[in-house]
């Protein structure tokens, strides 16, 4: 007789049938996994507050604060004349619109309902809002190639999975936090159109691609992957009516619906990203006449046509593929998508594409870091797959392979490969425990059974237990460090540090707002900001001021001048800053904190950025070395190092500052040396402001008519092999960069003990996420080329004039000649 | 009919307001000053002056009130003005009325009309205190300094006591911030002494005498001024009065010239006339304090409570230097049962206007809003300084319908002095507080309906034949069940009924019984075995179940038959005790071996 609470409850429970006990533990699970999903990626939020991380972010939080006050099609229309100046930036014809609506339609439903939300916060919970969702997807994903049972479990991994929560924790409004969402919907779309050959879940499909491609410029990975997985169908002998409906229905719906957003334009018919998906609808349409006609005519007739007509028109369609490419109608491959394919092609051709963290390939250890346990069971789920393939487990195991590659030669690509190594993983893990968990017996038999299993099967039930306790405690060692990772390494919102102080309080170094919001209150309305590209979008949105270069690096000759203007000496910078119209000047430097991603860690890049155009030519990156070749800040450096821009704004009067007891003045904590350069005078620049750790310093030109140059700065070092290799402090820990973000955050405050300051100087602040987030194509694609070199031109002999309106003048100057 | 009410309440106010601007007094020639004290407080960036008067009235009718005009330079940068009859000591006397007004003839000065308790008798003498306080009434000179350099004001007033009467006898003192006075007016008699300076005095002055009085000092107090403000407070009746203020806030000293170094910000302790932080008190109930502004939390602030106050020191994101400015939000709850009155549906509000921001405040401009619950109504807002009414808004926020009324107010130039009481009288039906919650039950209600409706509707199209059928069978299994389950409280009552007729014997009573247990019995065999078919029909595999499930029950039955006979028999002493105990256990055994079956295969229905 049981009476307690808990044997009335499993009577409840079992007095349900089968069907509703299915679905009540279906649900509770997937509920429980969705809201793990959405609370797990609120560290940052109870640690620190709701705001928005990192870069990029910013720029998306701007444009949909904008959005929201003034409305689609102003937005649409949008042309900013706060970036780039003299340029400008036509904001709505260049992003992916896709995450800003959705969080304009959320706050509008949410203020429509009177739930008086910021705006704000909307934009911080929104990529936790899509990984619930995302999770959802995920297990109808799952249960559509195996079962529901793998498809619990997928869900569940695919909640805590470290390389997906690194792009969607709470603040980190970026466009991947919806994306993964989409691409998961469309490829849940497109194996039911598979699966069941109808018109109407390809045309669902298609919808869900376009959801897709208004988001992330990664939608070039669907459309590759699914004529892929059409090619493969075809070639294992596999291609039928269904697959037939469903691909000629999603490819012409979604190449329409893909050229309304206006950013992608007419590129699924020009670029050459797209042409795979053309060159398969091609040949569907082919193998059915192809098909049709061999069930007409006998074998030898066949044969006979089939080759001649092969022949045609292989060598026809050769020829018209390179006229087009010699007319420009197709658009040469972007150096991004070469890089995907060899991955040293960027850091040989491309300096401001090598620059980014997140654009270095991926370490074996970041493989283990963001998946764990995913590892392991991909090849099991392969395996599992392989043994019983279907149309659907061919799609997945091609995600699966490609994804794998992708994510090698790029880091931020983890994030494509996270939900497949979900999916396969727990289509592995589900295997597993569904073969062992036959084989327990059901306790009140044990008696009788096991001595007639033995002959066969000995121990049966004792490996069969054994089996299962073990994955058991991989996916709870899984669960473990999947919090441990996204609470250490995922959930700093980077804009504010913190550190802990020698008596167990926290410190709060929250530099960064301090110097945006200066410039914000005590500068003119109309100042323009020169900074290093990576402030730019922080810099407009929270201090809304005027900048020239931002994370939008679509010119790569005005960056250049930057750069150009931080590598040369102060005349000559003098020059370039009064031909941009610079009103303030904003470094980062981390040397009195020990911040190591500050400007002077990244200055390498910006010497060969800016050598890297015909105008800074005399810029060499091998005068900023030591004959040695190595990059030395202290006596024994470069004296062309030791009087350029940058080096004095950045140390500026740091001579006179005691770092460390027991070292000389102006020691440089983050490079540890002790400055070579000390007493010198800016001549054209003023500092302006300074914050209070030094992170940020402004300088004011006291030049003699209009201008007051101010620099504010941040800093980010690039964990990449070239800047690292001579960067002595930062070699070190090249390999465990985002394990150590928190060290090296804690470290900022340890004033006292060599040790706890070595590690801090040595830490390399990686990147591992945002630096630069449009998407895996080239921005320079989405302008028409005339303009663009007109734009250059232009930039680089314009003085003071106001450019927005000369600007959209010379762009339609331009497309009226086309 | 409330249109009407309102509009009658704004000519009535109205009507108000225009007799207090326009009504015009004349100066009473009769009244002397016999002595005036002024002592003129330059100290902090207010110029805060108190003027004793000793008013006598020389001529024969009696005097009610008297005119004060303001000193023509500062006239625009009056902030307050106050009075108060002389006390002993130094507790202020009553607080007397006052009101803006004009003279003819003088129509380039602004007049205040003090009014007087009592009227004062002919040849009677009263000593009035005068509060007067300026802002924005120093002048840094020179308006530009750079970081290391001291902040020097000037002051320019009236070196007399600025009175529409003849003043007898006069002195003025005036305080400075610090020793170090750079010049000041040199007129004859004056002493200094460390910072102060004693004008007079002077004998019988004219009425409206001016004379230059200049003093330039080193003035390195904090010359914060909230250049514009926003006050929120936001009332619910379910305990909670949520405040929030928008500051604007601008170090109005000398302006910071060429660069600002941190080096040498850090090294030296003293930081000149810059602002680095500044203390607000809030109320001792203030709770969930938060201090942000446009982009996030600012970090850097303490909070600490005392005993009757909460003491929070504010640190904006940068120090202030003159000319900078910057903004913030703070914003607390308090407990409503402190600030808020009622009786019956008539509820009253009484908070402060204006709350304390740092020490010496000025505010240049302030815009009030209270926001009420939903559905209040005849709201009227008594203030205690006359302020100008904005037009009352709607606030829709979590759960609102029709909206929550806002009331507005503005005011320009506000001082310490202003720190006071506001009263707002509104009428709320209690019942309306029940509004809310009833919205999302009636919310969450219909959610469920809906959903009980649609999962017991059919909305497809086509019909699925064998969902269909799984649903039956899955009703005709729960039938089923709780068949075998009625029949198992059956063969409960046979046993009953056998012990019973042990005990009691009574052969006629356990015939009827077990009749009726039979017959129940019968009709429940019966519908399982209607049961039994109908899941045949649907082609169930479970119908063998049930089949077998009867047959165990047959068998079950036999052995309860056989149970019985043994009872009779044992009744009838056919049997004696031992026999009977050793074949009644005999059954028992076969029959809890059946009922495991049947419970086994009962359970495996599901």
């Amino acid at each position: 007789m049981k009476s307690s609470a808990g044997g009335f409850g499993t009577q409840w429970f079992l007095k349900m049938s089968t069907d509703k006990q299915d679905t009540l533990l279906k649900m509770s699970i997937l509920t429980i996994a969705a809201i793990l999903s959405f609370s797990t990626r609120l560290f940052s939020v109870l640690r620190f507050e709701s705001v928005i991380h990192e870069f990029d972010p910013y720029f998306n939080y701007r444009s949909t604060r904008f959005l929201t006050e003034e409305g689609f099609y102003n937005f649409h229309n949008w042309f900013d004349d706060r970036a780039w100046y003299p340029l400008g930036r036509i904001i709505g014809g260049t992003i992916y619109p896709g995450l800003m609506l959705t969080s304009a339609i959320l706050y509008h439903l949410a203020w429509f309902l009177n739930i008086t939300i910021e705006i704000r916060n909307v934009c911080v919970f929104l990529a936790p809002l899509f990984s619930s969702l995302t999770v959802m997807v995920t297990y109808q994903l799952t249960k559509e190639l195996k079962d529901a049972g793998a498809g619990l479990i997928a869900g569940a991994m695919i909640a805590i999975v470290p390389g997906y929560i690194s792009r969607s924790v709470a603040g980190s409004y970026d466009n991947e936090g919806i994306a993964i969402f989409c691409m998961l919907l469309t490829y849940m779309l497109w194996i039911k159109a598979v699966k069941t050959g109808s018109v109407f879940w390809a045309s669902l499909c298609a919808l869900a691609y376009f959801y897709m491609v208004s988001s992330w410029g990664g939608y070039v990975f669907l459309i590759n992957l699914i004529p892929l997985h059409v090619l493969a169908l075809m070639l294992t002998g596999r291609f039928s009516h269904r697959i037939y409906v469903a691909y000629s229905t999603v490819y012409c719906l979604g190449t329409i619906l893909s050229m309304q957003i206006s950013f992608v334009g007419f590129q699924p018919v020009q670029s050459s990203e797209h042409m795979a998906a053309l060159g398969v609808f091609g040949l569907c349409q082919i193998h059915t006449f192809v098909d049709y006609v061999r069930s007409k005519l006998t074998g030898e007739q066949f044969n006979l046509l089939f080759k001649s007509i092969v022949l045609l028109f292989g060598s026809v369609g050769t020829l018209a593929v390179a006229i087009a490419t010699a007319l420009g109608k197709i658009s040469p491959w972007t150096g991004r998508f070469y890089s995907l394919l060899d991955p040293s092609y960027a850091k040989n051709n491309i300096p401001i594409i090598a620059s980014v963290s997140e654009h270095q390939p991926t370490t074996w250890s970041s493989f283990y870091f963001d998946l764990q346990l995913l590892v392991f069971m991909f090849p099991a789920g392969l395996y599992f797959c392989f043994k019983k393939l279907t149309d659907s487990n061919i799609f997945i195991i091609m995600y699966g392979v490609t994804s794998i590659y992708f994510a090698g030669v790029m880091v931020r690509l983890m994030l494509v490969l996270a939900p497949v190594m979900c999916i396969l993983s727990a289509i592995g893990v589900s295997g597993v425990l569904s073969t062992y968990m036959k084989n327990i017996e059901a306790p009140n038999k044990k008696d009788k059974k096991p001595k007639r299993a033995d002959l066969t099967y000995p121990l049966k039930h004792e490996i069969a237990t054994g089996v299962v306790f073990m994955m058991t405690a991989f996916l709870v060692t899984y669960t473990f460090h999947c919090t441990w990772v996204t609470s250490e390494a995922y959930s700093s919102p980077s804009i504010v540090l913190s550190a802990r102080a020698g008596d167990g309080g926290r410190i709060i170094f929250d530099d960064f707002r301090e110097a945006y919001y200066w410039l914000r209150h005590n500068t003119a309305e109309d100042a323009k900001v020169m900074s290093w590209w990576d402030y730019g979008y922080q810099i407009t949105a929270m201090a809304n001021r005027t900048i020239l270069v931002d994370n939008n690096t679509w010119n790569n000759t005005h960056i250049s001048r930057v750069g150009q203007a931080m590598s040369s000496t102060e005349d000559k910078a003098y020059e370039i800053m009064r031909e941009l119209d610079v009103n303030y000047v904003l470094v980062i430097f981390g040397g009195l904190t020990g911040y190591s991603s500050d400007d002077i860690n990244k200055f390498l890049w910006m010497v060969r950025i800016g050598g890297s155009t015909d105008r800074g030519a005399h810029i060499k990156e091998h005068d900023y070395y030591t004959p040695q070749g190595e990059f030395r800040v202290d006596k024994d450096g470069s004296p062309i190092l030791l009087n350029c821009l940058m080096y004095k704004m950045c140390y500026y009067r740091f001579g006179q500052v005691y770092t460390e007891q027991n070292k000389p003045t102006g020691y440089d904590r983050v490079r540890n040396a002790e400055i070579g350069n000390k007493d010198f005078e800016l001549d054209v620049l003023e500092e302006a402001y300074t914050t209070e750790h030094w992170l940020l310093i402004s300088d004011q030109c006291l030049c003699i008519s209009f201008a007051t140059y101010r620099t504010g700065k941040h800093a980010k070092s690039f964990a990449t092999n070239s800047s690292l290799h001579r960067l002595p402090g930062c070699r070190r820990h090249l390999q465990q960069n985002k394990v150590n973000d928190n060290q090296q955050e804690e470290n900022h405050n340890e004033d006292h003990g060599p040790a706890a300051r070595k590690k801090s100087c040595s830490v390399v602040y990686s990147t591992p996420d945002n630096t630069n987030s449009h998407g895996g194509v080239d921005r320079q694609v989405l302008m028409p080329k005339p303009f663009i070199i007109q734009l250059a031109d232009s930039a680089d002999h314009l003085h003071s004039e106001p450019i927005a309106p000369h600007v959209l003048a010379v762009a339609a100057w331009v497309k009226l000649m086309k | 009919m409330a249109i009407v009410k309102h509009l009658s309440l704004v000519l009535v106010a109205l009507a108000f307001v225009s007799a207090a601007v326009n009504r015009q007094d004349s100066i009473n020639g009769d009244i002397v000053v016999s002595a005036a004290d002024r002592k003129v407080d330059i100290s902090t960036h207010l110029v805060k002056i108190n003027t004793a008067y000793t008013l006598e009235n020389a001529g024969k009718s009696s005097v009610g009130y008297f005119l004060v005009p303001v000193d023509t330079g500062l006239a625009d940068s009056l902030s307050f003005f106050g009075a108060a009859l002389k006390a002993s000591g130094d507790e202020k006397g009553p607080a007397l009325t006052v009101s803006q007004t004009t003279v003819s003839g003088h129509s380039d000065k602004q007049f205040w009309r003090v009014n007087l308790p009592s009227a004062v008798e002919s040849g009677k003498t009263v000593d009035v205190n005068v509060e007067t306080v300026f802002s924005h009434a120093l002048t840094p000179f020179p308006r530009q300094i750079t970081q290391a350099e001291k902040q020097y004001v000037v002051f320019n007033g009236n070196l007399h006591v600025f009175s529409p009467y003849k003043v007898k006898t006069q002195k003025t003192t005036v305080t400075t911030a610090s020793n170090t006075i750079e010049s000041f007016t040199k007129t004859k008699p004056n002493t200094q002494t460390e910072n102060t300076i004693t004008y007079g005095p002077f004998e019988n002055k004219e009425p409206f005498s001016e004379a230059e009085l200049r003093v330039h000092s080193e003035n390195n107090t904090p010359f914060l001024t909230i250049t514009s403000m926003e006050r929120v407070i936001e009332v619910s009746h379910w305990g909670n009065i949520a405040v929030e203020e928008h500051i604007e806030v601008r170090h109005t000293g000398a302006e910071l010239k060429g660069p600002f170094s941190r080096y040498d910000y850090q090294r030296s302790a003293d930081h000149g006339a810059s602002v680095k932080s500044f203390k607000t008190v809030l109320p001792a109930a203030a709770r969930d304090v938060y201090y942000r502004d446009e982009i996030g939390n600012i970090s850097t602030s303490a909070m600490r409570e005392l005993d009757d106050m909460v003491e929070l020191e504010l640190r904006p994101r940068f120090p202030l230097f003159g000319g900078w400015k910057t903004k913030y939000t703070i914003g607390y709850n308090v407990p409503s049962y402190q600030y808020l009155f009622n009786e019956g549906d008539q509820y009253a509000l009484k908070m402060r206007f204006v709350d304390h921001v740092f020490d010496d405040l000025v505010i240049d401009q302030i815009t009030f809003k209270v926001i009420l619950p939903e559905g209040s109504s005849g709201m009227e807002l008594k203030t205690p300084f006359q302020v100008q009414k904005g037009e009352n808004g709607l606030h829709y926020t979590y759960l609102d319908t029709v909206g929550r009324p806002v009331i507005v107010a503005y005011k320009n130039n506000l001082v310490d002095q202003h720190i006071q009481d506001f009263e707002l009288h509104y009428t709320f039906q209690k019942w309306r507080l029940l509004q809310e919650p009833l919205l999302v039950v009636g919310a969450f209600y219909l959610l469920f309906l809906v959903v009980i409706v649609y999962v017991r509707l059919d909305f497809s199209i086509t019909k699925d034949e064998a969902k269909e059928s799984k649903m039956r069978v899955a009703s005709l299994l729960d039938e089923v069940q709780s068949a075998q389950d009625r029949r198992s409280a059956l063969y409960q009552s046979y046993d009953d009924a056998v012990d019973k007729y042990k005990s009691s014997k009574d052969q006629a009573t356990f015939v009827s019984t077990r009749k009726k247990i039979d017959a129940d019995y019968k009709q429940l065999t019966t519908q399982l075995q209607g049961l039994q078919t109908q899941l045949k029909n649907e082609g169930s595999d479970l119908a063998e179940k049930v089949a077998e499930l009867n047959r165990q029950d047959q068998q079950y039955k036999e052995q309860l038959g056989a149970q019985v006979t043994l009872a009779e028999k044992l009744v009838a002493g056919k049997l004696n005790k031992a026999q009977y105990v050793d074949s009644d256990k005999a059954i028992e055994d076969k029959r809890s071996e059946i009922y495991k079956k049947m419970e086994d295969i009962s359970s495996s229905l599901n």
